[in-house]
C-alpha cells in the first residue's frame, strides 16, 4: 500500500520529476547517511567482533549478522559448499521439492538478465538461468519455478516475509543487505556505469552536478552518486524499474541514468541513440538473495553454482545473454 | 416593469394636461380607468409570455443541452477506460495482439476523442472546472495514445522497454485522464439537475398566478364599478376580457403541470437511475483494471487487488453499496430486470476473480491471465463481460425512457408563450371596446 503513492508519482512522469526534484531527493540522500552510518559504528565494534570470528558457524544468525556488516567483504561472505548438491531429508530444499515448486523473486525488465519477453509471455535471461540451474538440481526439471516478478524495493521484504525462496535480480552484494539477508557465492560481476543520450556532454559523474539522474526505488545505484562536498550534488530520481528510467531519459526529463554497465548495457540495447559512459564508479558483485534462516539453502545453491562453473552451463549462458565469454568470477566463501 | 411604470406615469401627465382633468366626472374616471387596464392587461401578457418562456427555455435545454451533455461526459469515461482496458489486454495476452482487442482500442480512443470535442462544441468550455477537465482530457488523450503506440512499437521488437511505457500511459489514465473524465461527467449532472429543477420550479410560476389573480380581482371590481355607473348588470367587453385571462391562465398552468410531471419522470425514471447506473459502471471499469493489472504490474506489492477488494466492498450487494443504490434507483423502471441479472454476474465476478488470484499466487500464472481473458463459463472475463453487457443494456434503456420524457416535458411548452400574448392583446382590446362604448355614451 505504501508503494501506491509511489507508483502514481512514478509513471506520471512529470510528477515524479517534480516529486523527486522536491522530496525524493531528500530520502535518498537519508539513505547514504544510513548506510554510512551502519559502516561507522561496525568499525568501532570491530576489535571486539573479530575477537568472535573463529566460531562462525556455531553462533547465532543475530550474532552473524553483526559480524557480516562490521568485518564484511561482500565477495566472500557465503557460506562454503557441502561438495555436489544433494536434496537431504529435513532440508529447505526438502520442503521446495514437498511443495512441486521453486518460487523465486526476478525481474521483470531488465533486459537480457531478467525479463518478460513480450513476443512469448516468459521471462528469461541471464538471473533466469541461475534460477533454472537450481530447479534442475532440486526437481531435475528447469520449468519447476513459479517467477514472482518483483520491483527492486521488494527483494528483501519478499525474502523476510517469505514470499519467494530465492531471489535473482541482478542483486549486488553488500554489506548492508548482508545483515538482513545471506547470499549465494558471487555470480556475476558488474560495475556501476553512467548511461546518458548519445548527444550528451557527459562523461563522468562530475558532469552531473545539479543534474537529474534516475535510479530504481530499492537499488543501492543512488548512494553512489555523491560528489565531494561544496559541489552541487545529482538530483536522484526514483522509479520502480530500470525501463522506466528509460523512458524518462528518452523524454528528456532526466539527464541520466546510473547503475551496473549489466543493465545499462540491457537498456542500450533497447534504445541505440545512448550510450554508456565514464569509469566505473564502484564494483557490483551479484548474489543470488537468500533468507540467512536457510544456510543448507545456500550451501546448496553454492554447490549448484559452483557446477554451473565447471561445466561450461555458467559460460554458455554468459555467450548467449551477454557477449563473449570471461571466466566466470572465482566463488570464495567465508568458512 | 419599471419600464411599464414610468410608461404609466408619461401616459397619466399626458391625459392631465389635455382633458385639464377634473376626476370627479365620471367620462374622466372611465378614460383613467380605461388607461389602466389596457396596461395592465399588457404587462400581464408580458409577465406570463416572459414566464412561459423561462420555463420553455429551461426545458428544452435539458433536452438539447444538458442531457447530450451528461450522456457525452459518460461516454468519454467508459470509452476511455475501456481503451485502457483494451490496452493492457493486448498486452497481457502476449505475443501477438489479437486484432479485435486493437479495433476496440482504437474505436474507443476515436470515440472518447470525438466526445471531448462533442463536449466542447456543445459548451462545456468557458466555465472553469469543467473547462479544466475538458483542457486536461484535450491534451491527455493524444499523450496517452501516443505512449500506447510507443508500447506496442517495443513490444513488436520484443522489447521490455514496451511494458514501462505502457505502465505510463496506464498511470496517465488511471492518474489524470479517468479523474477529468468523471470529475467532468459529475459537473454535467449536476448541471442537468440544477436546469431541470428551473424547468419544474415553482416561483415564478406562482407570482405569474398571483398577478393573473389579482388582474381578474381588478376586472372584475372595475365592472362592478362601471355597472352602478351605467345601470347595466354585464359589460360585454370585461366578459370576453375575462374569458381570455381564464383560458390563458388554465394553459400556462396546464402546461407547467404536465411540463413538470414529464421532466420528474424523466428524472426518476431516466436520469436518476442513470446516475447510479453510472456510478456502478465507473467503479465496475475501475475494478477490472485493477483485476488486469494484478497479472501485468508484479511490481511486488498488492495495492491493485486491495484497490480490487475495496471496489467490490462499495460495490456490493448490500445496504448503502453502489449495486443496491442502482437496484433501488431502477425500481420500477425498466432498467429493472438488467440490474438484478447485474446482482448475479457480480457476485460471479468476485468468486471467479478470487479462484484466479489463487490461480495466479500458486504458480499458475498462465490459468490466472486464461481466466481474465477468457469467455468460458465460470472464468472472469465471461462474469465481467456479462455484468457490462447488462450494465450497457440498464443505462441504454433508462437513457431512452429519460430522453422520451424530457421530450414529452419540454413540448408541453409549445406554442404557450405565443398563446398568452395573443390572449393578454385580446384582453387589452376587449377592456378597451367595452369601455369606450360606455365613454360615448357621456358625448
Amino acid at each position: 500500500m505504501k508503494k501506491t503513492l509511489c507508483r502514481a508519482a512514478v509513471a506520471l512522469a512529470v510528477v515524479a520529476a517534480l516529486a523527486t526534484a522536491a522530496g525524493c531527493a531528500t530520502p535518498a540522500a537519508g539513505s547514504v547517511g544510513s548506510v554510512g552510518s551502519v559502516g561507522s559504528v561496525g568499525s568501532a565494534d570491530r576489535v571486539r567482533v573479530e575477537a568472535h570470528a573463529v566460531a562462525v558457524r556455531a553462533v547465532s544468525h543475530a550474532q552473524a549478522r553483526a559480524k557480516t556488516a562490521a568485518a564484511c567483504n561482500p565477495n566472500a561472505a557465503s557460506l562454503a559448499p557441502d561438495g555436489a548438491p544433494q536434496v537431504t531429508a529435513g532440508s529447505f530444499m526438502a520442503k521446495i521439492r514437498a511443495r512441486g515448486y521453486l518460487i523465486a523473486g526476478v525481474d521483470q525488465s531488465t533486459y537480457h538478465f531478467g525479463y518478460l519477453n513480450p513476443l512469448d509471455g516468459k521471462i528469461e535471461g541471464f538471473d533466469i538461468d541461475m534460477i533454472r540451474a537450481v530447479a534442475k538440481a532440486i526437481f531435475g526439471n528447469p520449468d519447476k519455478v513459479e517467477y514472482k516478478a518483483i520491483s527492486d524495493a521488494q527483494r528483501i521484504p519478499d525474502i523476510l516475509n517469505r514470499s519467494v525462496d530465492i531471489v535473482a535480480h541482478t542483486m549486488t552484494i553488500t554489506c548492508a543487505r548482508l545483515t538482513q539477508v545471506d547470499f549465494s557465492s558471487v555470480y556475476f560481476e558488474a560495475h556501476q556505469r553512467i548511461l546518458v543520450l548519445n548527444n550528451s556532454k557527459v562523461d563522468s559523474l562530475a558532469g552531473l552536478a545539479g543534474q537529474k539522474v534516475c535510479v530504481t526505488q530499492g537499488s543501492d545505484s543512488g548512494s553512489t552518486l555523491r560528489l565531494p562536498t561544496g559541489q552541487r550534488q545529482p538530483i536522484v530520481v526514483s522509479v520502480p524499474f530500470w525501463t522506466d528510467c528509460l523512458v524518462l531519459l528518452q523524454q528528456d526529463q532526466v539527464t541520466a541514468i546510473s547503475t551496473d554497465d549489466s543493465i545499462l548495457d540491457g537498456l542500450h540495447a533497447q534504445d541505440p541513440f545512448t550510450k554508456v559512459v565514464g569509469p566505473a564508479l564502484s564494483d557490483q558483485p551479484y548474489g543470488l538473495a537468500i533468507s540467512n534462516k536457510h544456510p543448507d539453502f545456500v550451501r546448496f545453491v553454492n554447490a549448484v553454482l559452483a557446477q554451473e562453473r565447471s561445466d561450461g552451463a555458467w559460460r554458455a549462458s554468459y555467450a548467449h545473454w551477454i557477449g563473449a565469454p570471461v571466466p566466470p568470477p572465482v566463488a570464495q566463501y567465508t568458512s | 416593469m419599471v419600464s411599464t411604470a414610468t410608461h404609466l406615469g408619461g401616459q397619466h401627465q399626458l391625459q392631465s394636461r389635455r382633458f385639464r382633468l377634473d376626476l370627479r366626472t365620471t367620462p374622466a374616471r372611465m378614460r383613467l380607468l380605461l388607461a389602466v387596464l389596457v396596461l395592465t392587461n399588457v404587462a400581464w401578457g408580458a409577465l406570463a409570455a416572459f414566464t412561459a418562456s423561462q420555463y420553455a427555455s429551461a426545458a428544452s435545454a435539458v433536452v438539447t443541452t444538458r442531457e447530450p451533455l451528461s450522456l457525452d461526459a459518460l461516454q468519454i469515461y467508459r470509452r476511455l477506460s475501456d481503451a485502457n482496458d483494451a490496452a493492457t489486454t493486448a498486452f497481457l495476452t502476449g505475443g501477438l495482439e489479437p486484432a479485435a482487442v486493437r479495433q476496440r482500442y482504437l474505436a474507443d480512443i476515436t470515440a472518447a476523442a470525438a466526445g471531448v470535442e462533442d463536449a466542447t462544441a456543445l459548451g462545456g468550455a468557458g466555465q472553469g472546472a469543467t473547462a479544466d477537465d475538458l483542457g486536461t482530457l484535450t491534451t491527455g488523450i493524444p499523450i496517452y495514445a501516443g505512449e500506447i503506440e510507443t508500447a506496442r512499437a517495443d513490444n513488436r521488437l520484443g522489447l521490455p522497454l514496451g511494458a514501462a511505457y505502457l505502465r505510463e500511459a496506464s498511470a496517465l489514465m488511471r492518474g489524470t485522464l479517468l479523474p477529468a473524465a468523471q470529475s467532468l461527467y459529475d459537473a454535467e449532472y449536476a448541471s442537468l439537475g440544477a436546469t431541470g429543477a428551473q424547468a419544474t420550479g415553482l416561483p415564478l410560476i406562482t407570482i405569474t398566478a398571483a398577478a393573473g389573480v389579482g388582474l381578474g380581482y381588478g376586472l372584475y371590481r372595475a365592472s362592478r364599478w362601471l355597472s352602478r355607473r351605467t345601470r347595466r348588470v354585464f359589460n360585454l367587453g370585461f366578459l370576453a376580457a375575462a374569458l381570455a385571462l381564464v383560458i390563458s391562465l388554465g394553459w400556462l398552468a396546464f402546461a407547467y403541470a404536465n411540463g413538470r410531471s414529464s421532466l420528474l419522470t424523466a428524472q426518476a425514471r431516466g436520469s436518476t437511475p442513470v446516475a447510479a447506473l453510472a456510478r456502478v459502471d465507473i467503479a465496475v471499469q475501475r475494478a477490472h483494471a485493477d483485476e488486469s493489472l494484478t497479472l501485468i504490474d508484479n511490481s511486488g506489492d498488492d495495492s491493485y487487488q486491495q484497490d480490487y477488494l475495496g471496489l467490490q466492498r462499495s460495490l456490493g450487494p448490500g445496504a448503502g453499496t453502489l449495486l443496491t443504490d442502482a437496484q433501488q434507483a431502477t425500481a420500477g423502471s425498466k432498467a429493472a430486470p438488467a440490474v438484478t441479472a447485474m446482482v448475479a454476474d457480480a457476485r460471479g465476478w468476485y468468486q471467479a476473480h478470487a479462484s484466479l488470484r489463487v490461480l495466479d499466487d500458486t504458480g499458475k500464472h498462465a490459468d490466472a491471465v486464461q481466466s481474465a481473458l477468457g469467455t468460458a463459463p465460470g472464468n472472469a472475463g465471461t462474469w465481467f463481460g456479462q455484468l457490462t453487457g447488462n450494465l450497457a443494456t440498464g443505462i441504454a434503456v433508462d437513457q431512452a425512457a429519460f430522453d422520451s420524457s424530457a421530450r414529452a416535458g419540454s413540448s408541453a411548452f409549445n406554442d404557450t408563450e405565443a398563446g398568452v400574448i395573443a390572449a393578454a392583446l385580446i384582453m387589452a382590446a376587449a377592456c378597451a371596446w367595452g369601455l369606450s362604448r360606455r365613454i360615448v355614451e357621456y358625448r
